[in-house]
């Protein structure tokens, strides 16, 4: 009798252990959210894309069309481009970050991380002015006698790189950072203690220890590029269409149903590839730039020492020592001939032409909108605040802000219920393949904008949710969830396994565990994740220009059209607002920030 | 030359003949002499270096012990040259190296975290200061194999640093460190990371691999016991400043203050105060009012003094006699060959004591009384 009820008692227990012990029920709320507005709808974009005269037929024509064909070579090319620059000019600068030490580093830490949280239009928008015919760089170059007359800077080639480049820079920067400032100090030590110079110790040790981060930054940049279209609308000339644009052109037409879809799966596809064929070399986690998400029991140290080991596995080999000793050695012996101050040199030069390329845009904005001349001037004649006035007094402006305040708190909402939920899922739940699980909760990161743009307008007709604010911030959401899955999930395996263990062994129940323990552990994750979750919708517009109608126009929406229509002040307010934004937003979040980097080493 | 003088006249000064450096080795010495003179350093407002001045001979073995915080890794720092002096000159064989840059000092380098390049073999981390000097591959890789053979990691040649133990990482670094022959070998705190029975195996190692290289070794540590064991002089620092220099005989039993006497090893300092002096005996009281006495050449003022006696000099009687003293024990505890015993004299004051388990019939039991006393030669008088 005694036994029974002990057993009974015991298995009581067990089941109240796997509804807080092993929630893997929690991945559901998230599971079912994404299935509906992200998976069914990309199923049914392949779906239209096969649904021509014959199979393949829309396909034919995408690669038999040259405008198709050729604006796909383009792209792809210009993505590698600015891939490329990202990585000579983003190197550096996070070497840059990674020497500053006190007040210098939080600065210029700041000064990389602000500009990548302010919306891409506003950022485009500000060299649209500073490269214009009347903008202070050609002025520059005419004062300097460099240039006869103003030149047109714009809509080149060279305006898109620039452009894209200086959008996904910090992206760059992050990522190799990450992987810098996770090599012991000790090593760079150890190399100068037994002769290395600054170069050598930079080509023997730090090069070789960071080119996983090198790896993941490229491809994120490469990655995100090929799916841009708002900046090389913009900046770009009748040379530069990128693919993503025919889409956006095209969906003006109903007629091509099917092959807009196709142009569609197209983009998709090759982004998924380049995603799949990178995470077999670097390991998934470069998408959402963390660890492995461990097994509860496992801990932290441990998974982190088995990491290296396969870094070394993998990068070891006859092939990389044949490198080093055919190229490496002999580049070094030329290299180290040049002074050992080159490389701080290098380093301040190329750090803080990235630092004014990432801030003179902001900065630039900011000084337009006090502007007190009638139209679009640098540097402005006199200041005043008459552009504040009259978006403060706009009730067009007024109902954008109001909307686009509603859609990102909704927006915010949503994402951090069920982001919160299916993190506390992965990391606490025994579930199985939690790489797999984590890889398709990120994946909305990755998936072109646009792509899940066609993807929802085809779903919203159907349901006749475009044009609703509703509508509009479910499907802010899917990217919003990504990122609060990410924040939760690493303050999450920040919290000491042993903790809780303590907080259980003394008696507490498993819900006053996650209340005590858990809950304010991760509380400061949660607000962050709020606030990027926020901001994420509070910027978007690939999404909108998609689903919203003419009664529903967020700020990035009306922005977009000022842009495109005409370029005046009122445009410099709403983006030195968001600045602001984003500034009280960085400097709340900061210690959140500062505790997760310091988790990460 | 001046280095030499000095440092052969504070082994003179120590009672014992501690192990001599240089002298009596087999090899020959190929170390530099280091002389740090007058070096400060600070960090802000903190002085992690407060003046320390201190004259390393060719090939000696010197530790710099002292507790976390002390400035003993900040003095290495400097010395390797990852940090700069404030005030001060650090000589190698004569010259200042205060402007040259740690890859140009050529000294080797072991660190407590073995700091080994992951994405190197143990042959590649090996020849690596090989290669930095621009040495022949057909030297490197006989240079390298002869010092894999010396540390006995030859079977681990092609090994990843991460397939190996923590102990293997070590030998694998310090042979790093050796492989140039260096001059000089700076090892910061390279036993710490390690479990006893590996650490005291590598002390061995390290000591006789300085009979063999003959290089000049500077060793930090926070552990006494491991300075005790290696070194040819230790440098005590506390809050930035060496406090003591001598043979560990010498900063064992004769501390130069009390910070000394209780950081190294297990002490009882009793304050009391010089009642008579004849000669070099002394006639003490203590606070509490016993009175003993105690040898002591040095020339102390009368008034307040600490005098240190070690627990293991501190002996039990097995009856009482003059120069005993009843105690109380209040623990006692079994170390394997040794007892360690707490009591409490009627005074009121605590007295360790360690003796081997012969020394005693049984073990004390808590509240038994003991008759203890000490040889006044086993005193040793603090100012």
């Amino acid at each position: 009798m005694t036994a029974i009820d002990a057993r009974a008692a015991r298995d009581g227990r067990a089941d109240r252990r796997n509804l807080f012990g092993n929630p893997a029920w929690l991945l559901l709320p998230a599971g079912l959210f994404l299935a509906f507005i992200y998976a069914l709808p990309l199923l049914d974009l392949f779906r239209l894309s096969i649904g021509g005269p014959t199979l393949l037929a829309h396909y034919e024509r995408v690669f038999s069309v040259p405008l198709y064909w050729d604006s796909l070579v383009r792209t792809i090319g210009i993505s590698l481009s600015v891939a490329t620059i990202c990585l000579i000019f983003g190197y550096p600068t996070a070497l840059l970050i990674h020497r500053a030490s006190g007040f210098a580093k939080v600065l210029i830490a700041a000064a990389i991380i602000l500009p990548y949280f302010v919306a891409i239009l506003i950022r485009t928008y500000s060299w649209m002015v500073l490269l214009g015919r009347n903008g202070p760089l050609n002025k520059l170059l005419v004062a300097l006698g460099i240039l006869d007359a103003p030149a047109q800077l714009l809509f080149n080639r060279g305006a898109v790189l620039l452009g894209i480049s200086a959008v996904l820079l910090p992206l760059m920067v992050l990522s190799i950072y990450s992987s810098v400032s996770r090599i012991n100090e000790g090593l760079t030590r150890a190399a100068l203690a037994s002769g290395a110079g600054p170069i050598a110790v930079f080509w023997r040790v730090l090069l070789p220890l960071t080119f996983p981060g090198m790896g993941a930054g490229f491809l994120l940049v490469f990655v995100t590029s090929l799916g841009f279209f708002i900046t090389p609308t913009l900046l770009g000339g009748p040379g530069d269409q990128m693919f993503a644009m025919h889409i956006t052109q095209q969906a003006d037409f109903l007629s091509s149903e099917g092959f807009l879809q196709a142009l569609g799966v197209v983009l998709l596809v090759i982004t998924l590839a380049v995603v799949a064929v990178a995470g077999r070399f670097l390991g998934f986690e470069f998408i959402w730039g963390g660890g492995q998400i461990s097994q509860p029991g496992v801990t932290a140290s441990s998974t982190g020492r088995k990491a290296p080991a396969k870094a070394a596995a993998g990068s070891g080999g006859a092939l990389t020592s044949f490198l080093a000793e055919a190229i490496g050695w002999p580049l070094l012996r030329l290299l180290g001939k040049l002074p050992a101050s080159t490389g701080s040199i290098t380093v301040g030069t190329l750090g803080g032409f990235v630092i004014l390329v990432l801030l003179v845009p902001i900065a630039a904005v900011i000084v337009i909108s006090f502007s007190k001349s009638s139209y679009l001037m640098f540097p402005p004649p006199g200041f005043s605040l008459r552009w504040y006035e009259k978006f403060f007094s706009d009730s067009q402006w007024m109902a954008s802000f109001v909307t686009s305040l509603t859609v990102a708190v909704i927006s915010s909402v949503i994402a951090v219920v069920f982001g919160t939920s299916a993190a506390l899922g992965i990391v606490r739940s025994n579930i199985r393949g939690k790489t797999a699980i984590m890889l398709l909760l990120v994946s909305p990161l990755v998936v072109p904008t646009v792509v899940l743009g066609l993807s929802l307008y085809s779903l919203y007709l159907r349901l006749d949710l475009v044009g609703t604010v509703y509508g509009l911030a479910a499907a802010h959401a899917i990217g919003g969830i990504p990122l609060v899955v990410v924040i939760v999930a690493a303050s999450l395996q920040g919290i000491d396994p042993k903790l809780e263990q303590a907080a259980t062994v003394h008696g507490a129940s498993p819900l006053t565990v996650f209340r005590l323990v858990i809950l304010p552990g991760i509380a400061p994750g949660i607000a962050a994740a709020a606030f990027f979750a926020f901001l994420h919708s509070f910027d978007e517009l690939v999404l909108s220009l998609f689903l919203s109608s003419a009664h529903l126009t967020t700020l990035p929406l009306r922005l977009w059209a000022d842009v495109n229509y005409q370029l005046n002040p009122v445009l410099a307010v709403v983006s030195t607002l968001e600045v602001l934004l984003v500034v009280i937003g960085i400097v709340l979040a900061r210690p959140v920030l500062a505790r997760r980097g310091a988790g990460h080493a | 030359m001046s280095d030499r003088t000095q440092s052969a006249r504070s082994r003179e000064n120590s009672d014992d003949a501690g192990r001599v450096a240089g002298a009596g080795r087999t090899a020959t010495a190929i170390g530099s002499s280091i002389s740090i003179e007058q070096v400060t350093r600070r960090y802000g407002g903190f002085l992690a270096i407060d003046n320390a001045s201190l004259a390393i001979a060719p090939g000696e073995f010197i530790t710099l012990l002292g507790p976390s915080g002390s400035g003993k890794t900040t003095l290495l720092n400097l010395i390797a040259g990852f940090q700069k002096v404030d005030s001060g000159r650090i000589l190698v064989d004569g010259a200042p190296i205060q402007n040259i840059p740690p890859y140009r000092r050529g000294f080797g380098m072991v660190f407590q975290s073995y700091a080994l390049f992951p994405n190197m073999t143990v042959t590649q981390n090996v020849a690596f200061p090989l290669r930095m000097a621009g040495i022949g591959r057909a030297e490197t890789e006989r240079r390298v194999a002869e010092t894999l053979e010396m540390m006995r990691l030859s079977a681990h040649a092609q090994k990843m640093p991460s397939q190996m133990s923590g102990g293997q990482q070590q030998r694998v670094a310090i042979a790093r460190a050796i492989v140039m022959r260096p001059k000089v070998v700076l090892m910061d705190e390279p036993l710490s990371a390690l479990d006893r029975r590996l650490r005291e195996e590598i002390q061995i190692e390290i000591r006789d691999l300085h009979q063999t290289i003959g290089s000049t070794i500077l060793f930090v540590t926070h552990d006494q016991g491991e300075a005790l064991t290696l070194s040819d002089r230790i440098a005590v620092l506390n809050a930035g400043e060496i406090v003591q220099i001598g043979s560990p005989i010498d900063i064992y039993q004769h501390p130069s203050n009390p910070f000394v006497a209780s950081f190294i090893g297990e002490s009882n300092l009793i304050a009391a105060d010089v009642v008579s002096r004849a000669g070099s005996s002394l006639t003490l009281k203590s606070r509490a009012g016993v009175v003993f006495h105690a040898e002591s050449n040095r020339q102390t003022e009368a008034g307040q003094v600490s005098v240190l006696v070690r627990p293991e000099r501190v002996r039990i009687a097995p009856q009482p006699a003059a120069a005993t003293l009843p105690a109380v024990v209040t623990s006692s505890l079994f170390l394997g060959e040794l007892l360690r015993i707490e009591a409490h004299l009627q005074s009121g004051e605590r007295i360790l004591i360690r003796c081997t388990n012969n020394a005693v019939t049984a073990m004390p039991a808590v509240g038994e009384t003991l008759h203890v006393g000490w040889d006044p030669k086993d005193c040793w008088v603090l100012s």
